[in-house]
Order: C-alpha cells, then structure tokens, then sequence
C-alpha cells in the first residue's frame, strides 16, 4: 500500500512538474500517449498511424501481464481522484461492493468512442482520463497556483521594498487566464462528487480507457490468488475499491476490475491473498464481468449515430472541407501549424497542452463557438495577446500532431488569419487622432499609414498579403473593448503535415517577412512618411508652427 | 603691532556679526546657483561629459543628498542597442548611478516600463551589463499592473490620474537620463516624453490629448535633474528607430525639464531641418504652465569640450 501511495505521488508530480514545464523540455507530451484510448481514438478518427502509438501500446501490453496496474500506480487521473476520495469518504453503507451503476457501463462508453471515430469525429475528449486531468491541471489548477504565487509575492512587496531586497521587489509571475474554465471544473466537481457512490467511481464505471485495459487484463499473468486459508469473511470483498471481489465467494476475482492495489492482501485476517505468478494453481475468474456483445455493438452504433448527427450540424467543418453548405465561423483563429479543419478535429485531443504552454497565453479553450464538435479545441485570442511569429511551442507540445511542428526557417510563413480595420472604431480614421499603435507593433509591417486631404492625421490600411494574422495589432489597439483593428481566419494557411508553408504561401503571393532589424515594436518605413507632412503645414510628425 | 581698543573690536565685532548674519537668512543654493548655468552642454566624450555636465550644474551633491533613494530613468524600451539611438546610451545611465552612489545616494535603480519584451530590452540596450559592476540588481523593466499605484495629478488638464511605478514614488530623487530622438506622435521624445515611461498603461495617452498628457504628467513626474544623451540623436525614424542618427556626442544637463528639452529641440537638426522650442506643443505648454522655461536665450546656457 505504501509502495503504491508512494508510486502513484511520484508519478503525479512527474505528470505536474512535466506539464508545467511543457514547451520548454523535449516529450511533455508523453504521459498523453500513454493513455490507450485517446492514442487509438485519434488513429481511427484521423486515420493516421504513427509512432505516437507506442507508448500507449506498451500500456496495453502492460495489462494481460499485471493487469490494470495503469489505472493504479500510473495514472494521474486515478492518483487525483484516489485523493479525492480521501476528502469526500464514500457514505457507508450496509454493502460497500453493491455496484450502484453498472460496470458495463464504461464498456458502453469505450464502444461508442470508438463508433463516433469510425466516422472520423472524435468525443474522445470527454472521456479519455489523460485529456481530462491535462485539461484540469493545465487550465484550472495551474493559473490558481501561478495567482496565489503572485499574490503572494506581491503582499510581501512593501517588506521587499523597504528591506530592499530587489528581486522579491520585482519579481513578476506573470497568471495564465483561460476561458471556459469553469465547464472543466464543473464536470471535475462532477467526477469528485461521484466518489458519494463509490470510491474511484470514474475508473470503476465511465473511464474507456480502463475498459480498454480491463478487456486486456481478462486473465491477467500476475494476478489475485486465494489460497485455502481463506474462511469467506468477505472482508477483502467489502474493502475492494473497485468492487472486483465477488462479496459470496471471494476467492473469486474479477480481473478487469482488479487495479491490483492489493489491499485485499492486506487486510486479509488469513493472509490467504497472494499476488504472484502462479497459473497452475486455481484462479477463479468471474466472466460476467464483461458485457454482452449485442449491447456492446449497439453503443457503438449509438456513437456512428451521434457523430452522423453531429456532421450534419450547420457549423461543423468536419469531413470534407470542401463540401458546400459550411458555416465558417468568423473569428475562430486556429493556432499556427494547425492541421486542416476536419483533419484537426479529428486529432485534437483537447488536452489544452498546448494552451498550457503557450508563452503569450493567447491560446484559448473554446466553448461552442465551433459547435459541438469544436469544444475546449484551441483558438487564438489577439486581445489577450498576440500569436509570437518566432514561437512554435503549441506545435511541438502537441500529442497527437493536430497542430503540427513547424521548422524554424518556415515558422514566419504560417499565416494564422488576416487583420480587418474597423474604421468605425478607429482612432485615426472615425476620432481624427493621431495614432499609430498598430503600425508600431506591426512585425511584418502589413499596416501602412495614408495621408488623406480630408482627415487631420494618417490612416492605417493593411496589407493583406504581408499580413500573417499574429495579432499584434489587435492585441495593442488602444480602442477599448472592441478593437479598431481585428484579425480574422481570412487566408488562412492550413497545410497537411509535411506540407511547405513557404511555397505554399508564396504560391498564394503572400509576402510574409520579418523585418530582421525590427525586434518588438518599432516603427518601419517610417522615414518615408516622417520627411513628408502630416499636416498641411510641411513639418515633420509631431512638430508645430509654434507661438 | 598696533592694539586695538575694546570699542573698536565690538564695533568689529557686531559688523561681522551682521555680516554672517544676514548671509545666512539666503540658503546657500543662492551662491551655487549664481555660479552654475541654467543648462550645461558638453561636448565630447560620453563618461567625461556627463561628470563636467552635472559638475557644472553644481555637481550630483546638489541633487541627491547622502542617503536619499535615487531612481534613474533612461529609455530602454527597444530591444536594440546603442547604435540606433532608440536607448539611452549605457555609458550615461552607469555614469549616473556611479555619481549618485558617490553623492551618498542610499539606493539607486534604473527603471523602464518597456514596450518590447522586458528581458531582452534591458540586455539587448546594454544598460544591464554597464551597470552590474556597480552593484548587484539595479536595472529593471517593470511590467507588472501590480507594482504600480495610482496618483492624482492636480491641475491635470487630459491626464487627471496616472499609474506609477512604486518605486518611484517611493524614491526622493528622480533623473530623467533620455536619449534625444524623433517622435512619430509627440514630435521629439526627450525628458518630459520620456516620463510615459514609468507609468502603467502608456498606451492609454494616445486616446488622450498626447502633448497636453505629456504636460500633465511631467507636472506629477517633475524630474529633479535631466540629463540628455544626445551623443547620438535619432533624428528620424523615432521613437524605435531606423531612421538618420545625428552624432553631436553631446550632453545636455539641466535642472529644468523643459529647458533641457527645449536646448535640445533647438540644438540639432530634426528630419534634417533646424526648428524652435515653442514647435513641440508639450514644451510650450509646460512653459505657459510654468513647469520650466522653453525661453533659453534668457537663460545661462554653459557650453563646454572635454
């Protein structure tokens, strides 16, 4: 018990430190590949086969020798909810290993996985146990750790001052926010509360994943013995967390169940419990605890059905891009590297890594702006800051290759959307002020600024073609709430993996290059524009005629 | 040798009296100050010319008093280094700390709030490196709303309350160390302009009146003593550069804000053309305002090499 409590902390607080760190150190994306069904939905639903199949294949291999020893010293998603059951005790009731769902019933959740990905349309994200707890951690427990921290070092700021101690003094723990937050939370508060019933209720009854590890771990290698010594107490039976011991003959165990935890061998007055080994010796195995194969199939119909029904939604560009009828929506922006929509979809996993690591934290959880389908998937957010043209972090945190690693040299070409200028809203254009804002901070320099005869100050204009949709412009617009200047999924460049988004886009006539001088705000081409006059007058920006 | 009387040295003595009397009813700036220009200006090179320029004004004794929290402002918002004359030059601010730090000064820190991303505006300026030798930790581009507070400026006319960096209103002296360049928006960018620098969300003065918030929060942000990098000026091209770069390898020192701007918009060739102080609305307003003085040929300008 110790070795497991000790197993299962060590590997949560790889899991954390991992993710935490995710963007700044090679495969943080490991312990996602890992999870079996969120590997194998993805492979179905994106039709692809690749080495991101290994590490949940050696999962799955890991099962018909110790059994679902995943579910119990590995997994983040068992170690958080084991913690939780410690903090909300299931109410005691006369027969703890009563089922008070059925536990076929993860079975059904496993068949309609994999239903709705045979038809190319993934919900894997509501159920796949390493999405879940990426998604909990990554985007509601970590921004509340960064904001404690913060607040924190903040308090201590007049004791720094006046002791001066300059780096508590100027210390800046910049908090992450996310939108959607609060949906991740509730289904957790859900999966928590759930613990009421039964202790590790989501493993018991929901998780696919351990579906998929129990129809492995059916007669596992090593696995629960009862030897003679036992009288039928029935104590391992009512102590068994996943109710795996059948409480009138306890010698008899269902292994699909089984974590192989082995508190029954602990508690066992006897001492009549051995895990080992042993083949030869009986093993009593209950097969009831496994579904019957209409019921199995007819949850994976279920599945083809709801995915049938969700491709015909008005805004889901899933299946064939092509096809006619498609509502776009106007202002998703998918990060760069992003895979064609449907495509995308398809792979993304909705882990929120990427969200997690994105350095300028514009990498959002969407809700239903892209319909169902689309939920918790990634979208730039320009207010909230800009989609850094040097940076690629979502791509190479990315498990499953939805948002794709872009080369270095080619990252500048990844055109993300096009900036649109409201001139309702804009300062030089509609208030007649001068103002240069997103020209400044323009690192393709795609605005450029016109001298109009009947406007007091220059106008901004974008051009189209050198602009790669980062957002910067957005992002620093001095218009309050909606921005003068937006960027929208315009032009787009959603290439298929291994694809060039340099001959692409030049293909396409986009000019998209950094000024190599320009580092952070500057002010390109504007010796052009200075010697000439702002105003009638024939003096430089800013200069007047005086007294 | 000739005795002298009880009578005569009372009388001796009460004049003398009278004499150290009244002289110390006038502070003793009063002697400095009739010796020292309005605007120092010296020419040549960069750590040399700044010691003259502030030795002139009366030396850095003058301004930070054994003991007092000195904060420095340059301008190191770009990422770019000295030779685009979008920073100050990191000769100039360590001179100054170094100065302060003789002058007794308790604690000096060099502060910005950047618009390029902090780390690399204050490596990339070379403001960092020049100024470790001095002391552990005095450079600093603060971001953070959090370190901020706000304050009220009275007679603010479109600014009327300012986010400031706490540090500096914690601080009993401020130096505006600016470097002189062009301005797209605000015409030149020198001491006053160079203010924007320590407060929370400078964007915010686009939407206002620019020149007019550039006068108010001087009026808040009064630095104590300037002293303008102009060995090189960006005279186009500002604030960020690249534009024509100027190499007058001057400096300017001043302990009127508006008199120091007002020297050096008259003083080099902006977008290759001479133009007068009163051309920069925010330099003529703080003068009608009574901030400082744009009038600089009433003033004593000290002009001198080193």
């Amino acid at each position: 018990m110790r070795f497991r409590r000790t197993a299962q902390a060590a590997v949560l607080s790889i899991f954390l430190l991992v993710l935490a760190m995710a963007g700044n150190i090679e495969g943080s994306d490991l312990f996602l590949r890992m999870d079996p069904v969120l590997v194998s939905a993805v492979a179905l639903a994106a039709r692809t086969l690749s080495w991101i199949f290994i590490p949940a294949l050696i999962v799955l291999l890991s099962a018909p020798v110790f059994g679902r020893i995943f579910c119990g010293y590995l997994c983040p998603m068992g170690t958080t909810i084991d913690a939780a059951d410690a903090c909300f005790p299931t109410r005691t009731g006369p027969d703890k290993s009563r089922h008070p769902v059925s536990p076929y019933l993860k079975y059904y959740i496993l068949a309609f996985t994999a239903g709705t990905s045979l038809l190319g349309v993934t919900f894997v994200f509501w159920a796949s146990p390493l999405s879940l707890i990426t998604r909990f951690y990554g985007l509601v427990v970590y921004p509340v750790v960064l904001l404690i921290s913060d607040t924190a070092v903040s308090a201590f700021y007049p004791l720094a001052s006046s002791l001066d101690l300059r780096t508590l003094m100027f210390a800046e723990i910049p908090t992450p926010r996310y939108a959607a937050q609060f949906f991740v939370l509730l289904f957790f508060v859900a999966v928590f509360a759930a613990a009421r019933l039964s202790p590790r209720f989501w493993c018991r009854y929901i998780c696919p994943s351990g579906a998929l590890l129990g129809l492995a771990a059916k007669k596992p290698l090593i696995r629960r013995q009862v030897d003679s010594n036992c009288n039928q107490c029935g104590i391992c039976a009512q102590k068994c967390p996943m109710g795996a011991i059948d409480p009138e003959m306890p010698e008899k165990t269902s292994h699909s169940e089984c974590l192989a935890c082995r508190k029954c061998a602990q508690i066992c007055p006897q001492q009549a419990i051995i895990f080992g080994p042993n083949p030869a010796k009986n093993t009593y195995i209950t097969d009831s605890a496994l579904p019957g194969r209409r019921r199995f199939l007819l949850s994976g119909l279920a599945g083809a059905g709801t995915a049938a029904i969700a491709l015909t939604g008005l805004d889901v560009v899933a299946k064939d891009e092509s096809k006619k009828g498609v509502v776009r929506q106007a202002r998703l922006i998918r990060p760069p590297g992003a895979l064609p929509e449907p495509g995308f979809l398809a792979a993304c996993v909705r882990c929120g890594q990427c969200m997690a690591a994105c350095p300028t934290n514009t990498l959002q959880p969407i809700w239903f702006e892209a319909g169902l389908l689309g939920m918790f998937s990634p979208a730039v957010i320009p207010r909230r800051k800009y989609c850094d043209p040097s940076c690629n972090v979502c791509g190479q945190v990315c498990p499953t290759g939805a948002i794709t690693e872009i080369d270095a040299t080619e990252r500048v070409w990844a055109k993300i959307g096009t900036a649109v200028i409201f001139r309702q809203q804009c300062l030089a254009w509609e208030y007649k002020k001068s103002c240069m804002v997103c020209d400044e901070v323009c690192p393709y320099d795609a605005v450029e600024f016109e001298k109009r005869p009947d406007l007091p100050h220059p106008v901004p204009h974008v051009i189209e073609d050198k602009c790669s949709g980062c957002g910067h412009c957005e992002h620093a617009c001095p218009v309050y709430n909606q921005a003068a200047i937006v960027v929208t999924p315009m032009n787009s460049l959603r290439l298929r993996p291994r694809e060039s988004f340099e001959h692409t886009a030049k293909s396409r006539g986009f000019n998209l290059q950094l000024r190599p001088e320009k580092q952070g705000p500057s002010y390109p081409g504007r010796e052009r524009r200075d010697t000439g006059a702002p105003g009638s007058n024939g003096l430089p920006p800013g200069f007047d005629k005086g007294l | 040798m000739k005795k002298i009387d009880r009578r005569t040295f009372l009388n001796h003595a009460r004049d003398m009296l009278c004499f150290t009397g009244a002289s110390l009813l006038f502070p003793a700036s009063i002697w400095a100050r009739q010796k020292s220009p309005d605007i120092s200006v010296v020419k040549g090179d960069i750590k040399s010319s700044v010691k003259k320029a502030v030795n002139m004004l009366g030396g850095m004794g003058r301004f930070v008093k054994p003991g007092n929290r000195v904060v420095i402002k340059p301008n190191m918002s770009f990422a770019s280094g000295p030779e685009r004359a979008s920073n100050t030059h990191p000769e100039v601010v360590r001179t100054l700390a170094e100065m302060c730090m003789q002058a007794g000064a308790g604690r000096v820190l060099v502060l910005d709030n950047p618009l390029a991303p902090p780390r690399q505006c204050i490596e990339n300026s070379g403001i960092a490196a020049a100024c470790s030798s001095l002391g552990k930790d005095m450079v600093y581009a603060v971001t953070d709303p959090s370190r901020f507070a706000g304050a009220d400026i009275s007679g603010g006319k479109s600014l009327k309350r300012a986010d400031v960096m706490k540090e500096v209103l914690n601080s009993d002296v401020l130096i505006a160390a600016p470097v002189a360049k062009s301005h797209s928006s605000a015409g030149v960018s020198l001491s006053m302009k160079g203010m924007m620098g320590l407060i929370s969300n400078r964007r915010i003065m686009h939407r206002l009146d620019l020149h007019e918030s550039i006068t108010d929060l001087a009026s808040l942000l009064t630095a104590q003593l300037t002293v303008i990098d102009a060995t090189r000026v960006l005279s186009t091209g500002g604030p960020g550069g690249p534009g024509k770069v100027l190499t007058p390898d001057t400096i300017i020192a001043s302990a009127d804000m508006v008199a120091a701007d007002a020297y050096a918009v008259s003083a080099f060739n902006w977008y290759g053309k001479r133009y007068d102080p009163d051309q920069i609305r925010h330099i003529r307003l703080a003068h009608q305002r009574g901030l400082g003085r744009m009038d600089i040929g009433n003033l004593k300008i000290g002009k001198t090499s080193v």
